[in-house]
This record gives C-alpha cells, sequence and structure tokens, in this order.
C-alpha cells in the first residue's frame, strides 16, 4: 500500500517555482529519506503533503486518500513536525500538549495526561518540570515538537528536519526512537541534510533538486557495490603490475580494481609478496549519489 | 483543485452578501409606492383637515442655517442649525408630548390644557409652568404636522401643486408644492408630502432662494391615536421641581413691557396677540417684534455685529441667514426692537417702523 | 476548539490584566466624581454620569458608556487581530491546523473567544461599577419615599425594571463589539502582523467615529460601525425606543456576516507558510 504518492506535485509562489513535478512514492513501512539543498523545496513538499500549501497543480494522497480534500481524515493518523517545532512561549510543555491535543476533535479527556507524559517519555522530557517553554533550550523544543507529533500514534510520521538543534546523544536516540516506531509499524518520512543520519536510518531515498524530484530509490540499490575492490599497500607499482588489466585508477597507495571476487585478488597479491594492507569492496556513498543525482540534473 | 478557483468563487460569495446587505435597506425604500391620483386642491384640503390629527411617531429634522449663537437664542440656532430628533405622542393640539432626544438625555415638553411641563433628564429637573401666547421657535414647531399646518395656514388651491409621491415611514406619500404668490416673504417654495390615506403631513422641506435650509421627517408613524398616560406628566422619584413664570425671552418682553403693539404693521396683520410682542402675517411670511431691555439687546447687538453679512444702517443692525431676516433697532444703551422673520429686509424695515410708531404704551406692571 | 480557546482566555494572565486595565477609566472616575462631586454641564460628558451623582445604581450604565466608545473596542481589536495573525507569527498555527482543526472551524473559535472575553470585560466593568455606585456615589432612590429610578423620560422604573434594563444594556454593548471583533479577525487573516490587524479594525473605528460627525456623510451613516452604540441609553427612555437598537443589532449582524465571510473566503485555502 502506497502511504504517500504524488503526481506531477507543482508548486509555483509567483514566478517562483519551489516544487516541480514531483511525483513522491512513500510505501507502508518505509523510512523514507527526504534530501535536497536549501530551498530546494523540502518544506514546501511536505506543507503540501499535509494541506497546509496548496498545490498549483498536481495531486496528492496521504494514507489511500487524496489531500486536502480528506484532511479530516488523514491528519488525525499523520504526526507531523514543520520547519521548527512551536508552543505558546507562555505554557508548560506538558500544558502545551495537553491544549494541542484537547483543541482536535475526537479527543477524549480520560488518558490524556497519561498520553501526554508518554509522548514527553518517548523524546526524553520525561522529567520536565512545570517551566514555561520560554525558558527552553533549543534541543528541548525540538524534543517537545517531536513529543506533539507522537501523541496520537500516528501511523505516518513527516518529519522536517528532526534532529536540528540536538547534540549527538540526542541525534542518537532519536534515530533509535524513529528505528522502534518504524519497527512497531509507523511508515516515517524525514526530511534533513544530515546525509549520514539519512543514510543509518533510512530504507528509501529521494533527492530534491531546484523543486525537481532527481532520484528516488531504495537506498540499498543506489549505495550498493559499484562491482570495484579498493586495494590499499605499500607497493601500488607491483601490485599493478601484477592486475594488469583489471585496474581502473591508481591514487598514491590506493588502488581501485575490477573484479568482484576479494578473496582471489588477495590471494594472488600475497602470493606475488605485494603486501595488502587493507582490502575491501567499494561501495557508493550517500553523498556521492546525491552529488552525482544533483550534477548531473545541472548538466542536462 | 488549485487556490484560484475556490477562492474566486468565494470572495464572489461575500461580495453578493455584502452587496445585498448594502443595497437591500434603500433598494426595499425605494419600493415604488402605490399609484395615487389626487389633485393638489383636494390633498391640500385633506392635509388642512388633518391638522391635529391624532398621531405618533419618531421624526427627524435637520436644518442648516447658522444663526447667530446669542445667550437667550441659542436653543433657537441648534434648532435651525442642526438635527433633532423627536418622539411625538399627539393626543390634539392641546394635549401631546414631544421628546427631544440626544444620545445622553432627553428634553421634553409635555403639553395638558394650557400648562406644560418641560422635562430635563440631565438636570433630572421638571420645570411646570403656562403656555404662553408669545415665544420663541421650539422643537415641537418643527414636527412636519406643525410645520406644514403653519406653512399651510391661509393657502387656497391656486397656491399649490402636485408632488409625485414617496415613500415616508414606510407609507405613500403624495406630495404638494406651495409657492407663495407674496412678494414679502423670502421663503421660495415648501414641498409637503403627506399620507395618502389621512392627510397627516409626513414630510416638510422648506426652501429659500438658495435651496433648501430645513427638512422634518417623520421616520416612524402610528396613526392610532395614544393613550391619555402617554401625554400626561408624573414627577419621578429624584426629581427637583421648579415653576416656570416665563417661557424664554420673547414671553418676558410680551408680559413684562410696557407696551402693546399695534395690530398692522408693514402691511401684515397681526397674527392674535395683544402683548408687547407683536406677531405678524401668516404662512410663509412671518415676522415677529419683540422689545428688548438694554441688557439684552447689548449682548445680541454685539453678537450680531460679529456676523458675517452684517449691516449697519440707520435704523439699527440687519442681518440676513437664508431666509431668516434679523433686524435690531437702536444703539448702545438704548435698549432695542428685535424684528425677525422670513420677509424681505423692506418689509423687515416697514415692520419695525410701524411697531415702534404703534406702540401703545400702559401702566407698568407691579 | 471553543473549549480550548476558552479555558486558555480565562487562564492568561493577559487577558485580566487588559480587563483591569479597562475597568481602571470607570473606577478613576467614580473616584473623581465622589471626591468632587462634580457632574458634567448637561449635554457634554457621558450619558448617566450626570445622573449618578444622585443615584449610584445608575453608574454601571455610565461606566459602559466611558468605556464603550474607544477603551473596549482597542481592547477586542487588539485580542480579535492577534487570533490568526498571532497564531501564525507563533508558528503554532500550523500545527492547529494538523491537529486537524477545520478551518472555519478556527475562525469561529477565535470569534467566540473574542466575544467571550467581551463579556467578562463588560460584567466586569459593571460589577465594580456598581459596587463603586453604591459604595462611593448617591443612593438617594433607596431613601426617597416613591422607591425607584427615573427614566430618561422622566417616568418612573421600578427596580426590576432597572435592573432588567441594564443587564438588557450590557448585552446591547457586547453585541456592538461583535462588529470590531469580525473586522479585526478579516485583518487577522490577511496580514502576518497581529499588530497590523488590530491597526487596520482600529483605522475603521475612528475613520467611522469622525465620518458620523461629518453632515456630508449623511448616507453613509446607517452602515458605520460604530453609528449605533450609543443607543443603549433608548433602553432606559420610557416607552423603550427601539428603532435604533434594531437596527444597531442588525447592523453589527451584518458586519459579522460580512467580514466573517471574507475572513472565511480569504483563509480557507490560504497558503500556511509561516
Ligand atoms: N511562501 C513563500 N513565498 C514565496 N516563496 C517561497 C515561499 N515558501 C518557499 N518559497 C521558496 O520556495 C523555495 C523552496 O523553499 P523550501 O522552504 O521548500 O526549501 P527547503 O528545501 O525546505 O529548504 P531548507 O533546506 O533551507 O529548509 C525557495 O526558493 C523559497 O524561497
Ligand atoms: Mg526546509
Amino acid at each position: 500500500m502506497k502511504v504517500i504518492r504524488t503526481e506531477g506535485l507543482t508548486k509555483r509562489f509567483g514566478r517562483i517555482t519551489a516544487v516541480d513535478g514531483v511525483g513522491l512514492d512513500v510505501r507502508e513501512g518505509d523510512v523514507f529519506g527526504f534530501l535536497g539543498a536549501n530551498g530546494s523545496g523540502k518544506t514546501t513538499t511536505v506543507r503540501m503533503l499535509l494541506g497546509l500549501v496548496l498545490p498549483t497543480s498536481g495531486t496528492v494522497e496521504v494514507l489511500g486518500e487524496p489531500m486536502p480534500a480528506r484532511r479530516a481524515s488523514v491528519l488525525p493518523q499523520v504526526g507531523a513536525l514543520v520547519e521548527g517545532p512551536a508552543a505558546p512561549p507562555h505554557l508548560s510543555g506538558r500544558r502545551h500538549l495537553a491544549l494541542l491535543d484537547a483543541a482536535g476533535p475526537g479527543s477524549r479527556r480520560t488518558g490524556r495526561a497519561g498520553r501526554v507524559d508518554d509522548a514527553l517519555e518517548q523524546v526524553g522530557l520525561g522529567g520536565v518540570d512545570r517551566r514555561p517553554v520560554r525558558t527552553y533550550s533549543l534541543g528541548m523544543r525540538q524534543r517537545l515538537g517531536l513529543a506533539a507529533a507522537l501523541m496520537r500514534r500516528p501511523r505516518l510520521l513527516v518529519l522536517d528536519e528532526p534532529t536540528n538543534g540536538l547534540d549527538p546523544a540526542g541525534i542518537q536516540e532519536i534515530r533509535r526512537l524513529l528505528l522502534d516506531l518504524n519497527a512497531a509499524g509507523t511508515t516515517v518520512l524525514v526530511s534533513s541534510h544530515l546525509l549520514s543520519e539519512i543514510e543509518r536510518t533510512c530504507t528509501r531515498v529521494g533527492v530534491l533538486h531546484a523543486g525537481r524530484l532527481v532520484l528516488q530509490d531504495d537506498l540499498a540499490s543506489v549505495c550498493g557495490p559499484t562491482g570495484l575492490l579498493v586495494v590499499d599497500t605499500p607497493d601500488p607499482h607491483l601490485a599493478a603490475r601484477l592486475l594488469v588489466g583489471r585496474v581502473e585508477a591508481v591514487d598514491g597507495e590506493r588502488l581501485l580494481v575490477r573484479d568482484q571476487d576479494a578473496a582471489s585478488v588477495n590471494a594472488a597479491l600475497v602470493g606475488a609478496g605485494v603486501p595488502v594492507r587493507s582490502l575491501h569492496a567499494q561501495r557508493r556513498s550517500l553523498e556521492d549519489v546525491v552529488l552525482d543525482a544533483t550534477s548531473r540534473q545541472a548538466i542536462a | 483543485m488549485t487556490r484560484g478557483r475556490g477562492t474566486g468563487r468565494r470572495w464572489l460569495l461575500v461580495a453578493l452578501v455584502a452587496l445585498a446587505l448594502t443595497a437591500g435597506p434603500p433598494l426595499a425604500r425605494a419600493v415604488p409606492t402605490r399609484p395615487v391620483d389626487i389633485d393638489a386642491g383636494t390633498l391640500l384640503g385633506r392635509v388642512q383637515a388633518a391638522e391635529d390629527r391624532p398621531w405618533s411617531g419618531l421624526v427627524e429634522t435637520t436644518g442648516t442655517l447658522a444663526l447667530p449663537d446669542a445667550d437667550q437664542f441659542s436653543d433657537v440656532a441648534a434648532l435651525f442649525g442642526g438635527s433633532t430628533r423627536m418622539r411625538v405622542w399627539w393626543r390634539d393640539a392641546d394635549h401631546w408630548r414631544v421628546d427631544q432626544l440626544s444620545t445622553s438625555g432627553e428634553q421634553d415638553l409635555v403639553r395638558t390644557g394650557d400648562r406644560t411641563v418641560r422635562w430635563d433628564y440631565e438636570r433630572l429637573q421638571a420645570r411646570f409652568g403656562e403656555e404662553p401666547s408669545v415665544r420663541l421657535p421650539r422643537a415641537a414647531d418643527l414636527l412636519p404636522t406643525e410645520l406644514a399646518a403653519r406653512m399651510l395656514r391661509g393657502a387656497g388651491p391656486d397656491d399649490v401643486t402636485r408632488l409625485p409621491a414617496r415613500r415616508v415611514a414606510d407609507r405613500t406619500a403624495p406630495g404638494l408644492r406651495l409657492v407663495p404668490a407674496s412678494p414679502r416673504t423670502t421663503i421660495d417654495h415648501v414641498d409637503v408630502w403627506a399620507d395618502a390615506d389621512t392627510g397627516l403631513p409626513l414630510r416638510v422641506e422648506v426652501y429659500d432662494a438658495s435651496g433648501r435650509f430645513l427638512t422634518s421627517e417623520a421616520v416612524d408613524v402610528d396613526l392610532a391615536t395614544p393613550s391619555e398616560a402617554r401625554v400626561s406628566f408624573t414627577t419621578p422619584p429624584g426629581a427637583g421641581v421648579e415653576r416656570d413664570d416665563v417661557l424664554d425671552i420673547a414671553d418676558a418682553a410680551n408680559q413684562y413691557a410696557p407696551l402693546i403693539a399695534p395690530q398692522r404693521a408693514g402691511g401684515l396683520e397681526a397674527d392674535g396677540s395683544n402683548g408687547a410682542v407683536g406677531v405678524y402675517g401668516t404662512g410663509p411670511e412671518q415676522v415677529v417684534a419683540i422689545p428688548l431691555r438694554d441688557r439684552e439687546a447689548d449682548a445680541l447687538r454685539d453678537q450680531l455685529g460679529v456676523t458675517p453679512g452684517a449691516r449697519q444702517g440707520a435704523t439699527g443692525t440687519r442681518v440676513t441667514v437664508g431666509p431668516l431676516g434679523v433686524l435690531l433697532t437702536g444703539a448702545e444703551g438704548e435698549g432695542g426692537l428685535l424684528v425677525a422673520g422670513t420677509v424681505t429686509p423692506p418689509t423687515l424695515h416697514a415692520v419695525a417702523r410701524d411697531v415702534i410708531a404703534g406702540y401703545q404704551y400702559v401702566g407698568v406692571p407691579q | 476548539m471553543i473549549r480550548v480557546e476558552l479555558v486558555s482566555l480565562l487562564r492568561s494572565r493577559r487577558t485580566w490584566a487588559t480587563i483591569a486595565l479597562v475597568d481602571a477609566l470607570p473606577v478613576i472616575v467614580a473616584v473623581l466624581l465622589a471626591v468632587t462631586d462634580l457632574g458634567p454641564r448637561p449635554g457634554t460628558g457621558p450619558a448617566f454620569l450626570s445622573a449618578v451623582l444622585t443615584d449610584g445604581t445608575l453608574y454601571p450604565l455610565a461606566a459602559l458608556a466611558i468605556v464603550l466608545p474607544l477603551f473596549l473596542p482597542i481592547a477586542v481589536a487588539v485580542f480579535a487581530g492577534e487570533a490568526i495573525a498571532g497564531e501564525a507569527q507563533q508558528g503554532t498555527l500550523r500545527y492547529l491546523l494538523l491537529r486537524p482543526v477545520g478551518r472555519t472551524h478556527l475562525l469561529i473559535a477565535k470569534l467566540v473567544g473574542v466575544m467571550a472575553f467581551v463579556v467578562l470585560t463588560v460584567l466586569v466593568v459593571a460589577a465594580t461599577a456598581y459596587l463603586l455606585g453604591i459604595g462611593l456615589l448617591g443612593h438617594q432612590s433607596v431613601t426617597a419615599s416613591a422607591p425607584g429610578t427615573a427614566s430618561v423620560s422622566g417616568t418612573s422604573l421600578s427596580t426590576p425594571e432597572l435592573v432588567a434594563r441594564t443587564f438588557a444594556a450590557l448585552g446591547y454593548a457586547m453585541l456592538c463589539m461583535l462588529g470590531v471583533a469580525s473586522v479585526a479577525l478579516f485583518a487577522s487573516t490577511l496580514v502576518r502582523s497581529p499588530l497590523a490587524a488590530a491597526m487596520g479594525a482600529l483605522a475603521l473605528l475612528v475613520g467611522s467615529t469622525l465620518l458620523l460627525t461629518l453632515d456630508a456623510a449623511d448616507p453613509l451613516k446607517p452602515y458605520l460601525l460604530t453609528r449605533y452604540w450609543l443607543a443603549f441609553v433608548d433602553l432606559f427612555r420610557d416607552p423603550i425606543l427601539w428603532h435604533d437598537l434594531v437596527r444597531g443589532v442588525l447592523l453589527q449582524l451584518g458586519y459579522v456576516v460580512v467580514f466573517l465571510g471574507a475572513a472565511w473566503a480569504n483563509f480557507a485555502t490560504k497558503d500556511i507558510s509561516d
């Protein structure tokens, strides 16, 4: 089942085309990484998914229903963090969550305090006292925003830069939380600049460049092995002579060898007396993928 | 669904509703009146016959005359130079109540027989008095019924023409135009719209040569006879009670000046007065002559002197405000005769001359 | 959402500070009147202010006449101007809409919230004014041989009648704020800054007050926001003069329909990108 599907999604602000013909495809159980440079249109796309901004053209379906037409039935199943958290500065975090919960439809009073406590616990704000949000640190606000998104145990989480302002331990904590939620069946769409974070958490990625979706694929296939071996040796000349015809490039003491079988290459080198410091199959980094996709787009 | 189309439709809807709400009431008021087939003479007869017919309602008047705001005359100046709202309960000429409304109170006049009560809410005071034979104009004189009666008094079928009917106080009101034949008056014409069924005047407009200067309209009308209780007055708790021996400066002069004004002046007949104050003429040509003492005359003379267009002549100071001519004879410290009315300057001077010449002196009352 | 709006209103310190501020003026006036015993000259000051020197039970009405033309509408414009623009500026608007709170529902909840503030303010002002009136100012009606109060028309009003009419006047004054609230709410959906929205509504208020003094504006007057505000005095004439009161209520409802409609037309599909 498709959790998010857009077709030809386009948004123009006056003469600026912020989002241009985007066809997103997020499936149930995905942790979808949404990437792109500053101003590439990530937030605008997320706003359109949630019915905050209306598309100039194109269609959006979330959880199988058209948006924004069915926002009343879709949004209760979605938790979201859009361009940073927000809360009335004079309220305590706990009070803010309770009021936000009460503001929406179908919210029962019974168990509300428990739900608030659970959500705060999940994001590591369990010990938070009655201080107003005004006094919160950047990271605490971010956590409060996440708690608000988690409050109603959503089927879909849409998080725009969720780790903004978090310390390394916090980032790891949130990563673990997302993976746990995902394991429990929540589909997650997360936009970020932190490629390493996306690489570690996501199953699929989409890359936006100047409003266009230039790449959308499983992380495993875009970051798969390249079919080359990386050989690190103090004697690159000898090694190159031995593997003649298969060496793609020599970079100091590193050789790129076109071969799938690391074991036989190792045996051949060691057998010929070439010292091998390390030898492993080359994989593409997400950074390479993203840069590659965006530069190809720029040329085309 | 794109933003443009849906938004446009909603704005259109809102604009239409706004238009309906703003244009609706004026359109409803412009609903054509039912056709009235009545000639001017018959209508005049009906209006004159409806004099003192019982009714009640709400009246709004607007005057545009900038009269000199002299002490004793400031109420008159306000009356002809601004807007007035009145509630009216009218049983007959001697039993009525007119409440002059303001945003912070009321000044009411209740007439029972020849006695009157004036109630002033902001002073929390009731003043009892007698209806004088001569007095200055007051708010109740501007009711469309009173104004029409005064203006049409003495008019015949030949003096009036028909005007198209209009809707006044949600009633069909055929119109009547009176163009005074007399060369002495400064009033150019008077338009009266009266209820088609009863002849009760509902709206009166008075014009001088330069245009309309007085409008009086009943905005709400009830033709039932108001109850006796409505036109009586009982002093409420906490209010002060006073007795008035004199109502205003005209009443005072009339009662206490040791003079009797002549029965004719400037070619006009006296209008039933027999004291020191003379009122001459009927209908649109009316003029009053009030003898003033030094103090009052001097104050008024100062005020007239600084009024734009004031003329200093051999007889005295003359000012013309719209159709109203005001002449004060004499000089500083001599007292003077105040002559005022809707007549031309020569008539004004002629009245002054005749009144001064025709005064009969009587013994000073104790 | 409406309940949340009301709870937030009641718990907000700002609400009570504003009410205290609005209430301060009638309190000062009452103290000054009590100390100096000097009423306004007839035809000048606010309605009923001269009457309270002899009858303190009328002071709630005088207080109403004091706050109604300026203080109360300014407070209302500020509150309503903040309704949408304030949430947007704070960033909470998008989270409310994602909760999801329907956009039309949100507008209505905000209007209800502002009107609740009006009701609260008017009741507080009237209650303090009543206490001040019988505590500091005259209470002759209690001792007078004929119990009752003089109506504006010089008839006698019994105490129950006076109470009923006073409450009707309070209700009318509350209704009169609907127009300002709707206009400010509309402005609040239009601009980003709450201050600008409040200023927009205040501009209309000041403009309306000014035009009312101008004879040339006669054809416009029946449509001016403040045209019938002081008509609550008509409730104390005898019999009650309904002419302006009815028009006043209809006018305010017209403002609600048009400006709430305009707010809806603008906001229902507005891009929320704050
Ligand atoms: N309300 C708006 N009016 C006009 N232009 C806008 C508006 N919102 C966004 N844009 C433009 O749309 C483009 C995409 O903006 P968007 O916020 O979606 O980028 P982003 O990918 O989220 O960037 P970042 O990584 O910096 O958050 C930008 O060029 C921005 O200037
Ligand atoms: Mg962004």
